[in-house]
């Protein structure tokens, strides 16, 4: 039976990515993205991987759905026939096919050489005692390979950075000009709360379960995102100097708490064992505040620039 | 096959079926305002359905709780959304949409 689903489940996750790379116009590809996103995920879910399932649901099939619809919208708007533009030349053609084909090779050896003994689960489960928290995979994020992760905070930082570059600095604090139902604004009042609060449980969670810093962020920035929608934009009402410190306070933690490590003789990142348990709990909060931040900042700057665009929306009196 | 178990699969069964009757209004249905109307009450009785056979399953009150407010966020959320895509249709004024009489 599991046989049958798990056979379901991969045939239809590969039939949705060729229809969306296929798919003839771009809304469609677009929701065919999501459908993607969710098969993905439930995949992830039953190879074990909770953690990953939550992740690539929320950022793939929900934050970037919500970007992606946005970007609809603007197309839409601006071009009527889907025709447009050059298409690319031969050469670049062949180039990028060759180089998605060397990819895929590269791909396929790496899984190959995957040993069947599990890889290194076995190291991980062993020392997690010394980890300061009880769940591998919050671990692994956050202890062993906290270098990968401060990089990965670090990079969704980056893409703020270059949307900043882009001239996006004064979009993400403009206060919201158009009407918004007030239905709308009702119901985003009352889930403000509660993806606060079902936030801050997985990140809370993510110590002994699936969760942590990167979902507990989505569910927050999906909060940001939801206020900015309904005529509250959240950094419009702050201090620069606090928006900034919102913004840099996970890569930044983060870094100062690798050269203290490094400072007082260890490795970067080698937590002290008695503190390990907290200082995790700490760099997650503000890594999951920071990822949120950005989140907001990075979908309020792409909503201001098509706002900017647009006619001005008025809703039918009914 | 004990009591609790019949019961969860036939409300999972009956879940089921309501989600398959609101796809088959999704596909089939000629305008907006129907198939906004099988998407969001068919459907949210199948996952209600659907989630009071989990929550029997489980057997954990907790557990049952927590997906019951799962469920009541899903239909604050779709009912709030197919509230808005039908104002959205009413008010643009390119096509004439066609107003189920009431």
């Amino acid at each position: 039976m599991s046989l049958w689903i798990d056979s379901l489940l991969a045939v239809l996750a590969v039939f949705l990515a060729v229809r969306c790379l296929l798919a003839p116009t771009l809304p469609q590809c677009v929701f065919l993205f999501f459908a993607f996103g969710l098969t993905l995920a439930l995949a992830w879910a039953r190879l074990g991987a909770v953690d990953v399932a939550i992740a690539e649901a929320a950022i793939a099939a929900g934050f970037l759905g919500v970007l992606l619809i946005d970007a609809l919208r603007d197309f839409s708007r601006s071009r009527s026939t889907g025709e447009g533009g050059d298409r690319p030349s031969r050469v670049s053609q062949g180039l990028v096919g060759a180089g998605v084909l060397v990819f895929l090779v590269v791909a396929i050896e790496a899984v190959w050489r995957v040993p069947n003994g599990g890889g290194l689960t076995a190291l991980a489960a062993d020392n997690l005692p010394q980890s300061g928290v009880d769940h591998p995979v919050t671990a692994v994020l956050l202890n062993y390979r906290s270098y990968d992760t401060w990089l990965e905070v670090g990079v969704v930082l980056m893409a703020l950075l270059a949307l900043f570059a882009t001239g996006g600095r004064e979009y993400f604090c403009r206060p919201v000009v158009r009407a918004v139902d007030p239905l709308l604004r009702q119901v985003i009042l009352l889930f403000t709360p509660v993806l606060f609060l079902v936030g801050a449980f997985l990140l809370y969670l993510g110590k002994t379960e699936p969760g942590g810093a990167f979902q507990a962020a989505v569910l927050w920035g999906a909060g940001g995102i939801l206020l900015h929608l309904g005529g509250w934009p959240v950094f419009a009402s702050m201090a620069p100097w606090l928006r900034h410190l919102l913004l840099t306070a996970g890569f930044g933690f983060f870094l100062l708490l690798g050269f203290l490590f490094m400072a007082g003789g260890g490795a970067l990142f080698e937590y002290p064992l008695a503190q390990a348990g907290l200082l995790i709990l700490v760099v997650e909060t503000l890594a999951a505040l920071s990822i949120a931040a950005a989140l907001t900042a990075i979908f309020a700057y792409f909503n201001g620039m098509s706002a900017e665009s647009a006619e001005p929306f008025t809703p039918a009196s009914s | 096959m004990t009591m609790t178990n019949l019961f969860t699969i036939i409300l999972l069964l009956a879940g089921c079926f309501f989600f398959l009757g609101g796809t088959l209004g999704l596909l089939r249905f000629p305008d907006l305002f129907s198939r906004l109307h099988a998407l969001t009450k068919v459907d949210n009785i199948g996952l209600g359905l659907i989630a009071a056979g989990m929550a029997i399953h489980i057997g954990s009150p907790w557990a049952a709780l927590k997906i019951f407010l799962i469920w009541l966020s899903t239909l604050l959320a779709s009912s709030t959304a197919c509230y808005l895509v039908a104002k959205f249709q009413l008010g643009r004024p390119s096509e004439s949409p066609e107003v189920p009489a009431k």
